[in-house]
């Protein structure tokens, strides 16, 4: 056992280890403290927020809707957790965020961004979803990789589909707002 | 004085720490294992949003790494560290590098979506153990060196403390975080029902569960529901201080966690994992080994 060899533990190394905990909890525990109390996610250091305003019923939301066409002429639902499982559970506000044209709007934006910016005449200029049909076509492409040239059940367009729950009552959730359509 | 105290509280040995990095290391090993690098690699770079220190890097570097063949290579690398780390072979170098890896990983992945919180203890629990001797039992390093360095059983107990500590702050911080933004507005009726039938629209969370829509039948109970819910956020710190709350606590979160799978479609699987930090592993140990002498 370890406690039998104690006494090769000098106490000049018991009071190394002692300040090196005391730095690694001071380390660790000092940033999430003020994270805390400025309730604000600077990654890697996390302010538990999750759900902290809870939902409010009057107010509106909008949501989306992951479609495939088939080559067969079917409409189905896709999962996009089972294109892209390494986002999981933030799946959706990368969706969000592509809609809201977020990835314009940064402090220091891609190039190509600044470029489509500059090409469209301002940022205000840009439609919603600037970059949706790049994500779709990435995704088109990803799901039609698992299946055969043959299948029927290949895409030849992948779509987003924004409804809006107006909130107020528990009802009428599907209120169309918007398609984006890649073609394959 | 603080010492046996630390020892009281968290019966820790090199055995105890060395499971638990196990554990932890072993958690994120799985997770990598089992997800599409290459897949994410595919996604555009200019739908990317650095997120906190991700920001620090230039586009340059991601528009070379967000490439099938980049995040095949970088899942290459975080398998192999996470696997020496995991099993204990090289462990105080290759705790740092799969602590590294996966801060950066983790960060990526944030810098697509949203600044989800399952994975974020793990990684703090991560620094813990990159930092502190986690691989003297339990471990390739010491079954290959056969010696047994000498540490007060406080080195071992103090991190698993520290970890647990760390798990008490994220459900209490939380509970206090929505009480300051929200305040008793929490308690409304449809303060739950709203959000969970939000998360159960679209078809981009993991699951797709339907039991939200049956909350606004029974809302004039749920804000009992939510504030039973605050109500363990706030006392969990007692799991790590008496022992005997210890398991009601744990196994209300392993409901609550459940309850929001079904019911929000959000799920902490990493998380849960990490209650197994609570667990008595040398009791554990003791057992096992009585059960071979028997």
């Amino acid at each position: 056992m370890a406690t039998s060899n104690l006494t090769n533990f000098s106490r000049r190394s018991e009071r190394g280890l002692i300040v090196k905990y005391a730095i690694l909890t001071v380390a660790i525990f000092a940033p999430l403290i003020w994270a805390f109390l400025v309730v604000r996610n600077v990654y890697p250091i996390a302010a538990w927020n999750v759900m902290m305003a809870g939902g409010d019923l009057e107010r509106g939301r909008n949501y989306c809707i992951l479609r495939g066409e088939t080559v067969s002429g079917g409409t189905i639902d896709i999962p996009a957790i089972e294109l892209t499982n390494a986002l999981y559970s933030r799946t959706w506000t990368m969706v969000n965020a592509t809609v809201g044209n977020q990835s314009f709007k940064l402090a220091s934006i891609h190039p190509a961004n600044a470029e489509l910016i500059r090409s469209a005449g301002g940022i205000d200029k840009l439609p919603p979803g600037a970059r949706l049909p790049d994500l779709l076509e990435s995704w088109g492409r990803l799901y039609n990789n698992r299946l055969p040239e043959s299948s029927p059940q290949r895409l030849k367009a992948i779509r987003v589909d924004m409804y809006r729950w107006d909130g107020g009552t528990y009802s009428d959730y599907e209120k169309f707002i918007q398609s984006w359509r890649k073609e394959l | 004085m603080a010492q046996g105290i630390v020892n009281r509280v968290v019966p820790g040995s090199a055995l105890a720490l060395g499971v638990v990095r196990s554990i932890v290391h072993g958690t994120f090993l799985v997770s990598v294992l089992v997800t599409s690098f290459s897949a994410l690699g595919a996604l555009p770079v200019t739908i990317m949003r650095p997120t906190g220190v991700m920001k620090l890097l230039p586009w340059g570097f991601y528009d070379r790494l967000l490439t099938p063949s980049g995040m095949a290579t970088l899942k290459i690398i975080m398998v192999a560290s996470l696997a020496l780390s995991a099993t204990g072979l090289f462990t105080s170098i290759s705790t740092k590098t799969s602590f590294l890896l996966v801060v950066f990983y983790q960060g990526l992945v944030r810098s697509f979506g949203h600044f989800n919180h399952d994975e974020m203890l793990g990684v703090y629990c991560l620094a813990v153990l990159a930092f502190t001797p986690c691989g003297d039992s339990f471990s390739l390093d010491h079954w290959l060196r056969r010696t047994e360095k000498t540490r007060p059983r406080w080195a071992y107990a103090y991190p698993i403390l520290l970890m647990q500590l760390l798990m008490a702050w994220v459900y209490f911080s939380s509970a206090l975080i929505k009480l300051r933004v929200a305040g008793l507005k929490y308690l409304t009726v449809d303060n739950l029902p709203a959000l969970a039938i939000f998360h159960s629209l679209d078809n981009l969370h993991d699951t797709h569960f339907k039991l939200a829509f049956w909350l606004p039948q029974v809302r004039s109970y749920l804000p009992y529901a939510v504030g039973l819910v605050l109500v363990w956020e706030l006392l969990f710190p007692l799991a790590v201080f008496w022992p005997r709350s210890r398991w009601w606590l744990l196994g209300a979160g392993v409901l609550f966690h459940i309850s929001t799978l079904f019911f929000m479609n959000i799920f902490f699987p990493h998380q849960l994992v990490l209650y197994l930090i609570f667990v008595n592993w040398d009791a554990i140990a003791r057992r096992f080994h009585r059960s071979v002498i028997d």
